[in-house]
């Protein structure tokens, strides 16, 4: 599991990350996850290169999201692949984390 | 290489309870899908099902105690697929519980309590038994082979 950031504009830190979103790969970002939580304004979590997401590849998505929007932060997901939408939509995240698949529309709902 | 015939056939991983063993499982299940031209959204949902199973035996059934096994065995009848685990760890009856309730808000977000509802959507059956000592979790999915062959 690969995880790397990219600076927007607008305080706006895009989280890419690629590979399975499963036991062993939520245990390889869940630190750099959580410090970018801790330290960063927003997050757009771009999920293009993600193949898999469990529950545990959930909860390190969401746990960091929870601590963005507890100092006032947005979080959105972008552009994830059918079936990780899929299991977005299946486990109700997709109603509290927004997911957008344009860019521009990502970008324009966290401002 | 599994067994393999017209009718029936079968293959059997056998793990340690620990959550590194779960690394075994995903070139087990990409061999079987290659071998039965699974499509890759049931490979994705078996996937998905094996890891919520196991890590819920490892990590609730078994303790964290690593040295327990569990054996997953599956079979294929050409119509369906089934995968059956067995632990003998303590006694677990899903039935007793619910999906989680769906948070109104992120803040309201508690993590836990997704596998099983996960479990539910992607797998086409589920059975648990309770064993004399351990339990038998059969997974069945129904199957969906790739395009082209």
């Amino acid at each position: 599991m690969k995880i790397t950031t990219e600076e927007l504009e607008g305080g706006i830190t895009k989280v890419v990350l690629e590979g399975r979103l499963d036991i062993e790969g939520a245990a390889a970002v869940d630190l750099k996850m959580n410090v970018l939580a801790g330290s960063k304004k927003s997050l757009l979590y771009d999920l293009q290169k993600v193949t898999f997401l469990g529950s545990m590849g959930l909860r390190s998505i969401v746990v960091p999201a929870q601590a963005v929007h507890r100092h006032g932060g947005k979080v959105v997901i972008f552009a994830p692949q059918p079936m990780v939408e899929d299991v977005l939509k299946a486990s109700n995240i997709s109603s509290i984390i927004p997911i957008h698949h344009e860019l521009s529309a990502a970008i324009a709902a966290m401002k | 290489m599994p067994e393999k015939n017209a009718h029936k056939a079968k293959a059997r991983l056998t793990l340690r309870s620990q959550l590194a063993e779960l690394s075994r499982v995903w070139p087990w299940v990409d061999a079987l899908a290659a071998e039965y031209n699974l499509s890759g959204e049931t490979r994705f949902a078996i996937n998905l099902c094996l890891e919520e199973a196991l890590s819920n035996i490892i990590r609730h059934g078994y303790r964290g105690h690593p040295d327990h096994s569990i054996t997953i065995d599956f079979t294929f009848t050409g119509t369906s697929l089934t995968f059956t685990i067995e632990d003998r760890a303590s006694h677990f009856a899903p039935t007793e519980s619910g999906d989680a309730q769906p948070a109104a808000s992120i803040e309201e977000y508690r993590p836990g309590g997704l596998g099983l509802q996960l479990m539910r959507r992607y797998a086409g059956s589920l059975a648990w038994e309770l064993l004399p000592r351990g339990n038998r979790l059969t997974i069945g999915f129904t199957v969906a082979q790739a395009p082209g062959k």
